[in-house]
């Protein structure tokens, strides 16, 4: 492998790393909140590109204007989600339940995508979709630079928004220890709502980012959902930090993987990164304790 | 997640004096139950069992086109499939969404037997089922090792990845383009064939009917329920529960690969796209949990509402996605209304308008942890009732505290 195309297959990893990171994100918020596993959240993730192109198509703006609204309607749909659908559930039976009810709602999102805008597979043109930037030799098509910066930005600012706002500390006290923090005067059950909220708020984003420079089409959401899951076993069910890390370092290996054994093979490092994980650490590699029980 | 249901059952138990019976699977409440009526219901149900195994019998004379007869037997097929899910998953509470992954490799199993050792149909179909065991095996004792949420992820990654697999070996599995199965019969007219597999699909039914009757009733099958309803307890009874559990999935998977197996003889034409899509599990566990999955016949009545109800979609809305629209709405009111099926639903119908509960029922460590939650609101009086009940007490169960227990540290 020559210089300049692995450092190219570095970057691209990278930058793909860094939009996994931030759905990965996402989905183990929600886990860490209520132990739901949200089979959804990539459909949302395919929604959110859709409505990019549509906002695209119809107003000839570009599509990270569509942000403004979709973020905050994604907001309200987790919050409404989370106390409408998922908090009735019983809780005895909430991981196995919950799994299932995502999984019908992801299926509702695919097909009323297929009914609205039919199977065909979408693109924005942008201007902008063809330039790109030389590094050291290596070329970065720069709508992936801004796809990771949008991507980079949402993750820093969640990141931010749990670590030092009133908000993000009633948040970890929930996840860390419901009971406690209702002992304290947290009202965990909005708290949880409003973490699903940002939990969607991500896929919004990270959507956007990807109707930037992907073929979209209603079912490629399957293809998104496996290697998250991989990527939050991987990490440590629960653990955000774990599960950026584990998205960087399974998006370089994606990408690094690709030169030599193509682009749909690659894809199966995910696959054994989850199996392997199971076999030999079955809480996973960078997880807090709250992974040790499932 | 079994573990806190114990540990906030047992911190009520201790919270105040008399909170009813224990925890634990059966209680013998009011044994006064007339035996008349249990000899009577016996026979009802046998003779359900006549009516409905006679109308399956008949179903190729009296299906008034060939289409009709063929739809019914995909829904057959798809009864195989659930109830073979519904060994697992019934029994041992243990969710999985990926056992397309099964069938596929049955049918695909079968159909490259055919093609490149040039075996009769039946014959590869046994080898194919003996493969789906090969690889369950591995697959199953890597999934098992964990619980919840992680299995669930677990059984569609492995989906997804046959599909992978059999799409990008090209060479091997024919691609995107399908692999053709040769028909055992050749010299069957088309209705007659579907006729032939209309009975054998029902022989293989009925065999896994049987078999999960067996099993249910065996004390294999109670240590099953147990792990399903406490797996610690089972454990700490000596349950093995390990093993059971791989016992349990891989006979689940033989079933699941055999319906498989059997679907390519008839089919005669793969495509990975379906036979490895994560949207037949879906309607597997779909029908086995809106026909209830503590019932032997749980998975068939199912599978007879989901799959007429998908042929009548297919029908009216024809290629659209709608019947993806149609199916995730049902599954999301099963979910979340009626999660034990229609037939505890209709059960606790009929007993309405009956004198009395029989004398020994079956109560889950669930029903038993909302009861006793509900003696203890109205115990304590009004105004601890909201705490007790609806979103507060969905806190306190799916709470996973801190790591304060060693034993589940180390697990």
């Amino acid at each position: 492998m020559s210089g300049p195309l692995f450092l190219q297959s570095l970057i691209l990893g990278v930058l793909l790393g860094g939009l996994y990171a931030l759905l990965a994100a996402g989905l183990t918020l929600y886990f860490g909140i209520m132990r739901v596993v949200m089979i959804a959240h990539s459909a949302f993730l395919i929604l959110a590109a859709y409505l990019a192109w549509w906002f695209n198509r119809e107003t000839g703006l570009d599509p990270m204007l569509s942000l403004v609204v979709t973020v905050p309607v994604f907001f309200l749909a987790g919050f409404a989600m989370q106390r409408l659908l998922v908090s009735r559930l019983k809780p005895l039976t909430l991981t196995m339940m919950s799994v299932l009810l995502t999984f019908a709602i992801a299926l509702i999102i695919e097909g009323a995508l297929g009914f609205i805008f039919t199977g065909t597979q979408r693109r924005i043109q942008l201007p902008y979709a063809g330039d790109s930037l030389d590094v050291f030799g290596a070329q970065v098509p720069v709508v992936k630079l801004v796809a990771f910066v949008l991507a980079a930005f949402a993750l820093l600012s969640l990141y931010l928004l749990l670590k030092y706002t009133r908000f993000g500390r009633a948040l970890r006290a929930t996840i860390q220890h419901p009971e406690a923090a209702r002992l304290v005067g947290i009202d965990t059950d909005r708290t949880a709502g409003y973490g699903f909220g940002l939990g969607l708020a991500t896929a919004a984003i990270g959507g956007t980012a990807l109707s930037l420079d992907a073929t979209i089409y209603p079912s490629l959401h399957w293809h998104w959902i496996g290697p998250l899951m991989a990527i939050i076993v991987v990490g440590g069910l629960g653990s955000i930090p774990g599960a950026a890390i584990a998205a960087m370092l399974l998006g370089i290996s994606q990408s690094l993987l690709q030169i030599p054994l193509g682009a749909t093979w690659a894809q199966t490092v995910f696959y054994v990164a989850l199996f392997a994980t199971l076999m030999f650490r079955p809480q996973g590699f960078f997880g807090g304790r709250l992974a040790q029980r499932f | 997640m079994r573990n806190d249901s114990e540990r906030t059952a047992s911190a009520g138990r201790t919270a105040s004096a008399d909170l009813g019976p224990a925890l634990t699977e059966t209680v013998v409440v009011a044994p006064d139950a007339p035996r008349r009526r249990r000899r009577w219901s016996r026979a009802v149900s046998l003779a359900l069992l006549v009516v409905g195994a006679a109308l399956v019998l008949s179903f190729p004379f009296i299906a008034p086109n060939p289409y009709i007869l063929s739809a019914g037997v995909v829904i057959l097929n798809y009864a195989v499939l659930s109830t073979g899910w519904n060994f697992m998953g019934g029994f041992t509470g243990y969710i999985s969404l990926g056992h397309a992954a099964y069938f596929g490799l049955g049918a695909y199993g079968t159909g490259l037997i055919v093609k490149y050792l040039e075996l009769p149909g039946f014959v590869a179909w046994v080898l194919a089922a003996l493969v789906v065991v090969a690889i369950s095996v591995p697959v199953g004792i890597a999934a098992l090792r964990v619980r919840g949420a992680s299995f669930v992820i677990v059984s569609i990654a492995f989906v997804l990845i046959l599909l992978l697999v059999f799409q990008s070996w090209r060479e091997f599995t024919g691609g995107s383009e399908g692999l053709i199965v040769p028909r055992p019969f050749p010299d069957l007219l088309r209705p007659e064939h579907h006729r032939a597999f209309f009975y054998l699909f029902a022989g293989l039914l009925a065999a896994a009917l049987v078999a999960w009757w067996v099993i249910d009733r065996s004390k294999f099958g109670t240590a099953l329920k147990s792990i399903r309803e406490d797996e610690d307890k089972a454990r700490s009874l000596g349950v093995p529960t390990t093993r059971y559990k791989l016992i349990a999935y891989v006979l689940s998977a033989l079933v699941t690969g055999l319906g498989g197996g059997l679907y390519a003889l008839w089919f005669g034409d793969l495509d990975p796209i379906f036979q490895f899509s994560i949207l037949i599990g879906s309607y597997m566990v779909l029908m086995a949990l809106l026909g209830g999955v503590r019932h032997l016949f749980g998975p068939l009545l199912g599978a007879l509402i989901v799959g007429i109800a998908l042929e009548y979609f297919k029908l009216e809305f024809g290629d659209t996605q709608f019947h993806l629209v149609a199916a995730g709405l049902l599954l999301g009111v099963v979910v979340l209304f009626m999660p034990d099926g229609v037939i505890p639903a209709v059960g606790q119908l009929i007993d309405r308008f009956r004198p009395q509960q029989t004398s020994i029922r079956d109560v889950s460590a669930a029903e038993l942890l909302e009861q006793n939650r509900r003696s203890d609101a109205s115990a304590t009086g009004a105004a601890d009732a909201r705490e007790a009940s609806g979103e507060a007490s969905t806190r306190d169960a799916s709470d996973v505290s801190d790591a304060s227990d060693p034993k589940e540290v180390t697990r």
